[in-house]
């Protein structure tokens, strides 16, 4: 990327017509990236509802039946740990069920979840065409590729994010890194990760949905039982990605939310937005 | 976006890296290096115009969206929520279930006629859990257990009993996985006579194109007669691995897994593997399936 000092004036002298009514903002996300990035909520959300239906019925973590309850079930486990040390749910009604309860469509419902999954998970392939598309389409998919240098960036970014809430309650400076790529060096590689994890999903999916036709694709995951444990631990790996992906969106602000939305960013330089940090 | 000249600028300053000092490039290179973002200049009356409109439509969208889930949950889901309308109805159910048809439409074209399932090792054999649905029935019908089959080319319904059915069929082995559609999956050790032999020495009506598998032992929980039954394709009946079996891990059928003939199909999920089958019947049309008129699929391939 060299910049010449040809458009170097050329930005000045569009900053020189500034008297006049009009304003810099920098083409963000696609049409299709925005569509899909915001489809994910509603399509994940069901597919993890249904999801976790469906493990009621046979859960990947199991031990020994209890003496006393007949349970094998972890999650089940959790539950009732949950209500038994949480003040307000000392009395709930079925500890067991507690997790699906809250975290499911709710335990009995196998017939109705995998129905609803493959409803979603249909709409959730598609969709990823959709954003893949979106990415060819713009180029944006240049700016989702790791890079090297990622590695000790996002070291940077994780310390930077670490140290700011400790910075703002002592009143100190912290310094953003510096960066001159549309993501910074942890946002690259954690879109980059959630979107291959989207596909493993999908493989992971097909593995347990067609083990025979597809025994191929379920070896690949070590084979059926694995694969579900796979599928299982992927949709935790979403989790954890969209908690930390919603607190950050909110404190970097509303241009960056709204550029999910109406697709530019009214930060043109991210220099400037560095100084004004200062 | 507004209909001003695009301006494609480079910032003016930037971080002096590796990366940014000349240096001749492969075309290649290029084609994966990251653009800078492209500049637009726009009046900032069309600016707020445009993201009004941008965000009222998101907001008509997010509503939506949680309006069509909402819609789509299943009435006990939506109990939990505190929502206690009635939003069940044939219009909801015809909707979730054109999802299963998509989905066993799917199953149906991956199918393929020649396609092998993995067999495994004696070592690899993982225990069976009895999955009755209900009460494993008596094992009083053993012994006046007989196969009707009806729907054939003779016209005339055929009954065997079980030693005619071994003296007449070759037997075949297989170890296979076995998968619930409850998720957990066992390694078996199955033999029994191929469903394709008993289609060739019984021929069914030249139109046939399904099978229905009956259990008249099934019981309910209270141990009650509840039939059981389960519709085949013709295309996996006569799979090389579909079989009707007779024994499992070397010993005859139980009554917990079936005797003394349970169909055994591996591309199909459990609920299809019918256990102690009374009656085969031919069919024009698809039959109906127990578990699918509790809101399962019908076709059931994997």
């Amino acid at each position: 990327m060299s910049h010449s000092t040809s458009s170097y004036n050329e930005q000045n002298s569009t900053s020189a017509l500034s008297e006049q009514p009009r304003v810099l903002v920098a083409k963000k996300h696609q049409l299709l990236v925005r569509w899909s990035h915001w489809l994910n909520v509603p399509i994940l959300l069901g597919l993890i509802l249904s999801g976790m239906s469906t493990y009621w019925a046979s859960p990947v973590y199991q031990h020994k039946p209890d003496p006393t309850t007949g349970n094998v079930d972890f999650v089940a486990d959790v539950g009732t740990w949950i209500c038994a040390h949480v003040p307000g749910l000392l009395h709930y009604s079925s500890p067991p069920d507690w997790v699906y309860d809250h975290m499911s469509l709710g335990p009995y419902l196998l017939a109705d979840a995998l129905r609803l999954h493959w409803f979603f998970a249909y709409l959730f392939m598609l969709n990823g065409l959709v954003y893949i598309a979106g990415l060819a389409l713009s180029g944006e998919w240049r700016a989702l590729l790791p890079r090297l240098t990622d590695v000790r960036g996002a070291l940077n970014m994780a310390r930077y994010y670490a140290g700011k809430p400790v910075a703002m309650l002592l009143r100190r400076t912290w310094l953003h890194p510096r960066f001159a790529t549309k993501y910074n060096a942890l946002q690259r590689p954690a879109y980059f990760c959630v979107s291959v994890a989207g596909c493993l999903s999908v493989a992971t999916g097909w593995s347990i949905h067609k083990p025979m036709q597809l025994h191929w694709l379920a070896a690949i995951f070590g084979g059926y039982d694995a694969a579900r444990t796979w599928h299982f631990w992927l949709m935790w790996l979403f989790i954890l990605f969209v908690v930390p992906h919603v607190i950050l969106v909110f404190a970097d602000g509303w241009d960056t939310l709204r550029s999910m939305i109406v697709g530019w960013s009214a930060r043109v330089h991210r220099s400037e937005e560095f100084e004004n940090e200062r | 976006m507004s209909a001003d000249e695009n301006h494609p600028t480079r910032k003016p300053e930037e971080i002096p890296s590796a990366e940014k000092r000349p240096q001749p490039r492969l075309k290649a290179q290029r084609f994966f290096e990251e653009q800078g973002p492209k500049i637009i200049k726009a009046a900032p009356g069309d600016l707020h115009r445009l993201t009004r409109r941008d965000l009222l439509l998101f907001g008509a969208g997010s509503l939506g969206a949680l309006a069509g889930i909402g819609y789509l949950l299943p009435q006990e889901t939506l109990g939990r929520l505190g929502v206690h309308a009635d939003l069940d109805s044939p219009k909801k159910e015809r909707f979730l279930n054109s999802a299963l048809r998509f989905d066993d439409d799917v199953a149906e074209a991956l199918y393929s006629p020649n396609r092998i399932v993995p067999t495994y090792s004696k070592s690899q054999i993982t225990a069976l859990r009895n999955n009755y649905n209900g009460a494993t029935p008596d094992p009083s019908y053993i012994p006046g257990w007989r196969l009707t089959l009806e729907g054939l080319a003779s016209g005339v319904s055929v009954s065997l009993d079980i030693r005619t059915l071994l003296a007449r069929f070759t037997p075949h082995e297989q170890i296979t996985r076995f998968v619930c559609v409850e998720g957990w999956s066992t390694i078996a050790w199955w033999s029994g006579l191929k469903f394709d032999d008993l289609l060739h020495a019984y021929p069914p009506i030249s139109q046939a194109r399904w099978a229905r598998v009956d259990s008249s032992v099934n019981l309910d929980e209270a141990g009650n007669p509840d039939p059981y039954y389960a519709s085949l394709d013709f295309a996996t009946a006569r799979h090389p691995q579909t079989l009707l079996a007779t024994r499992f891990n070397g010993q005859p059928l139980t009554v917990e897994h079936g005797a003394p003939l349970r169909l055994l199909v591996p591309v199909k999920l459990g609920l299809k593997n019918v256990k102690a089958v009374t009656k085969i019947t031919y069919r024009v049309d698809q039959p109906s399936d127990y578990w699918a008129e509790r809101g399962y699929s019908r076709y059931d391939g994997i």
